[in-house]
């Protein structure tokens, strides 16, 4: 798949992002020290198959413990699914602090990976660029659908069958053993 | 060449037989100013003298950055890769680069507003004299409160206001030289330079307003400014239809004085005249039967609608294809401002005759004709010549050929992936291939109107057209009401609403402001103007925002501004105008401090921007704010202390001024009261921001309303909106309650119980000093401290 944005004009680099495939990012998640995972709101529009990407969401912190933060006003949908996320926060207020390589959300140790799923295409990519250029000690990894260059790791721009396929693999290296 | 005036103040002067105190003189243009207030500390002040003030505000609201791009390609030296902590030829690191761009586009909003400022002022001074008085009426004394501030002159007439300009044109001068390679190496003095800049913006901003409303008689704050007509249904009229684009209304009254001295009867008679952006909003302030199509986002739409019969370009939130399209439907185009000529001949030396044959007969699509008053004359009489001959054509595909387009839609999604917004295009245009035109007419609703898939698709889809044809049904009944803009706030109104405000009685006052690059349309404008207006808070507007609000009807079929009052009022919903109305907003932020509270303006920036910091609960929503012009203006308002909140797309700019609660010492003050360092907790808590959606929005402007001035009273019901809000959303109480809870009294007493335990669940305790006389800036405290 070629090496384009999502947004055909949006281009970025020299440093953009390596594309991965669901198994690999899933061991990257697993293998994480201190993952945090943020969810934006499209968490709620964008679907996966005929279930709304919060249902992976909420899939992928039952399979792998860590801190979540919902942005974009979803605390809500997380709780009537039954998960309590321990944070609310808006997601520019959270990669301002992530610039601080001691801070973390939980107020343990520092982060070392953060997940990204469900935030707008242009809102995500500009806070990944202010990860990348700022937050060094980071690492970023993008779930949606589209290729974000400013992340660390990003799935390539998929079709939604390809996606969904993506997200399973991801699941299943997740959750073995 | 015009000489610029010097000026030279002198405290004290004694001489035989004469004896002054804070004399100014400004030699080679005017003038001794009337000496109405002791001298502030930095009258006209260049890029340093405020310097320790946006230094403190950097302290505590400390810039955010996120490159829009990995290089830097300003010189030859470049392309400079930046990533990670490398630097570039001249020695630039990221951070720095940031700042530089900010304050480039500053420069260049700054700039726009000022040379607009400047042509609008230099004909007005060259057709009605440079001694026409700036005179607001009984109700209005403080004029020009940004001028006053900044300048420190307390201007009389036009010619005034041309000192004011000069000013203002010398520091952009000074303040964008600094972004030459290899100059400024601090990113935190960019931001100061860009903060300069911002202020100047209001001070430009205003003299374009004031000068407009005192030569034209636009209205003088009159809170029942008539109701004119806005919306896209307009695109129905018959009658030839004159249609004016961008933000300088000159030419715009031009014609209305053309039309009334030929006996052509008012807009809508005889002839329709209609505008799109600001220039509309103007046109209706000096002729309110005169029609608003609506915000940029329409332009390229209504073009295509083929309803107008002569298009009139000027200046700003123009596009670059309106000649393109206008040639399309072979609408006469004229292009009056010399900003954007487009490559078109200069007639200005032709007879008027000649230049209506040629645009209506002669073949000649377009002119270049910066002479207004020959302009107003071939606009009108070539409207009226070319109407029966064009019969509206229009370029909007009738049903068969709908189908035939899409029919060739190969689903490859290209159109999105180049859609600044993301908007699901390619499945729209798909699903009229199936036969399903509804998603198309949805878009309508939601589109920026930028063009930018139709050049991405294969095929040359027209996306824009099939969204017209699409949607036709719905826009034939776009047909809103708008307050015409109604300038300044009175000063009888800061009197009323002074007190209330700065106790924290009337919860706040919010700026819809701003342009059209909305997330997800308009209407999400008109929800939260309504939201907070119903709240009664005091909601004002300008430019698209103002249009986007009018475009909503309640369950009784009205629109926002039949529904609310135009009172400077708690609940009510105030249209100052067009984008250089927002200095009324900044504005009346600076009356509150010099009506209610008696700070003096003159020169005293600094005093009166940690007033407004403290004590005014203002902020601006720019929720589709995509220009230079919207950056400089945000940059004004924080540089004042105005808090503003920016749609999603608002990351783009590159920069926030973000607090952090936890950063205590950030947020202490000095109390006056006591001498003492007081910590006030997080009010307000960030400068500039942007959200992801309406939703954090709401709950964003309800705490950025927040301030340590607050009373008990006045905390209980900021805070009562902010946790009812936060729980409408969220389904629970705000997290940070126990940093904006003072004490008991400020409980909001419908949520007491379950606030007092959530206090008790993380260990709050009242504070030492819950009522405190902040200031955050020391020099000021310093003035007002009478203690030990
Ligand atoms: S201005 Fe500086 S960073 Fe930019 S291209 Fe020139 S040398 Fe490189
Ligand atoms: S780019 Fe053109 S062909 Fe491709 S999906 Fe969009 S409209 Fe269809
Ligand atoms: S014209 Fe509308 S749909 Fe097309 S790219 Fe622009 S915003 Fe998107």
């Amino acid at each position: 798949m070629a090496v384009t944005p999502w947004q055909l004009g949006n281009i970025f680099g020299p440093r953009v992002a390596i594309q991965v495939k669901g198994d690999a990012a899933g061991r990257m998640i697993k293998a994480a020290k201190h993952p945090l995972l943020i969810s934006g709101g499209n968490a709620l529009k964008e679907m996966v198959g005929d279930k709304p990407y919060i249902e992976f969401i909420v899939e992928l912190l039952k399979a792998r413990s860590m801190p979540f933060i919902a942005t974009g006003a979803t605390y809500k949908d997380f709780v009537d699914r039954g998960l309590n996320p321990i944070k609310i926060m808006n997601a520019v207020e959270v990669v301002d602090r992530l610039r601080d390589s001691e801070w973390s959300i939980d107020g343990k140790d520092p982060h070392d990976l953060v997940v990204f799923a469900g935030l707008s295409y242009q809102y995500l990519s500009q806070l990944l660029s202010c990860i990348k250029h700022f937050a060094t000690h980071l690492k970023t990894i993008c779930l949606d659908r589209y290729y974000h260059p400013n992340a660390d790791l990003s799935f390539p721009n998929l079709t939604e069958e390809q996606w969904i396929e993506n997200l399973k693999l991801l699941l299943d290296n997740v959750k073995s053993r | 060449m015009e000489k610029r005036p010097v000026r030279f103040s002198l405290k004290s002067l004694e001489s035989a037989g004469l004896s002054a105190r804070d004399l100014e003189i400004i030699v080679g243009g005017i003038e001794i100013p009337e000496v109405w207030e002791p001298l502030g500390p930095t009258p006209m002040p260049k890029i340093f003298m405020l310097r320790s003030w946006d230094f403190k505000l950097l302290n505590r609201y400390k810039p955010f950055y996120m490159p829009f791009c990995d290089q830097c390609c300003l010189c030859t030296y470049g392309k400079c890769d930046l990533t990670r902590g490398k630097r570039g030829s001249c020695g630039i690191d990221m951070p720095t680069q940031q700042g530089r761009i900010v304050v480039l586009a500053c420069a260049i909003g700054t700039s726009t507003h000022t040379s607009h400022a400047r042509h609008m002022l230099d004909r007005l001074i060259e057709k009605f004299g440079a001694d026409t008085p700036i005179n607001l009426g009984s109700d209005i004394n403080v004029e020009m409160p940004n001028t006053r501030l900044v300048v420190g002159i307390k201007p009389k007439t036009l010619g005034d206001l041309s000192h004011v300009l000069s000013y203002v044109e010398e520091q952009i001068v000074q303040t964008i030289s600094t972004t030459h390679t290899g100059q400024e190496a601090s990113s935190l003095d960019y931001e100061s330079k860009a903060l300069h800049l911002g202020m100047l913006d209001h001070v430009a901003m205003e003299v374009a307003d004031i000068a407009q409303i005192v030569a034209f008689n636009f209205p003088k704050g009159d809170p029942n400014t008539p109701l004119s007509e806005i919306g896209m249904g307009l695109i129905d009229v018959i009658k030839p239809m004159i249609l004016l684009i961008g933000h300088n209304v000159s030419e715009g009254v031009e014609i209305i004085d053309y039309m009334r001295r030929n006996n052509l009867g008012k807009p809508g008679e005889i002839l329709e005249v209609a505008g799109l952006c600001c220039t509309a909003h103007d046109i209706t302030r000096y002729e309110s039967s005169a029609k608003i199509i609506g915000p940029i986002s329409h332009q390229i739409r209504f073009i295509r609608s083929g309803a107008a019969d002569t298009l009139i370009i000027d200046e700003q939130c123009i596009t670059n294809l309106s000649l393109i399209e206008a040639q399309k439907v072979k609408t006469p185009f004229i292009a009056v401002s010399d900003k954007a000529a487009y490559g078109l001949p200069d007639v200005s030396e032709w007879p008027v005759e000649k230049i209506v044959s040629s645009l209506t007969v002669g073949g000649l699509s377009g002119v270049f004709l910066p002479d207004l008053e020959k302009a107003a004359a071939v606009s009108v009489l070539t409207a009226l010549q070319t109407a029966p001959l064009r019969q509206k054509f229009k370029v909007i595909p009738d049903i068969k050929e709908l189908s035939t387009i899409a029919s060739k839609c190969t689903h490859c999604g290209r159109c999105r992936r180049n859609c600044p917004i993301d908007l699901p295009v390619d499945d729209a245009v798909y699903s009229l291939r199936l036969g399903d035109s509804s998603k198309l007419a949805m878009l309508h609703d939601l589109c920026l109107g930028c063009g930018r898939c139709e050049w991405e698709c294969p095929n040359h889809t027209p996306v824009l057209s099939l969204m017209m044809k699409a949607a036709e049904a719905k826009i034939k009944t776009e047909k809103y009401k708008i307050r015409v803009g109604r300038g300044p706030i009175l000063d009888t109104e800061i009197r009323e609403v002074g007190s209330p405000i700065v106790l924290g009685e009337i919860p706040g006052v919010v700026a819809f402001v701003g342009c059209a690059n909305y997330p997800e349309g308009g209407l999400e404008v008109a929800l939260m103007a309504r939201e907070f207006a119903r709240r009664r808070y005091i909601v004002t507007t300008s430019g698209c925002s103002a249009m986007s609000i009018a475009m909503y009807r309640n369950e009784e079929g009205l629109t926002p501004y039949e529904e609310f009052s135009g009172v400077f009022e708690a609940g009510g919903l105030v249209n100052v105008g067009s984008c250089v109305a927002n200095a009324h907003i900044s504005g009346a932020a600076i009356k509150i401090a010099n009506i209610f509270a008696r700070r003096p303006l003159r020169g005293n920036y600094e005093e009166i921007a940690d007033y407004v910091l403290n004590r005014v609960g203002a902020v601006g929503v720019a929720w589709g704010a995509y220009s230079q012009k919207a950056a400089s203006i945000a940059t004004g308002f924080n540089r004042l202390g105005v808090p503003v909140i920016l749609g999603p797309q608002g990351l783009k700019y590159r920069r926030m001024y973000l607090g952090r609660f936890e950063d205590k010492e950030s947020f202490t003050v000095y109390d006056a009261k006591t001498g003492r360092r007081v910590w006030i907790g997080p009010a307000p808590e960030h400068l500039i921001i942007s959200v992801e959606n309406r939703k954090e929005a709401m709950v964003m402007i309800a705490k950025l309303c927040l301030r340590p001035n607050d009373t008990t009273r006045g905390r209980m019901i900021k805070l009562t909106h902010y946790i009812d809000l936060y729980k409408k959303i969220y389904g629970k109480l705000p997290e940070d309650i126990h940093l904006l809870v003072r004490s008991e009294a400020d409980i909001p007493i419908t949520f007491k119980d379950e606030v007092l335990s959530y206090l008790e669940k993380v260990g709050w305790k009242p504070w030492e000093l819950p009522s405190i006389d902040p200031y955050y800036s020391e020099n000021v405290f310093k003035k007002y401290y009478r203690g030990g």
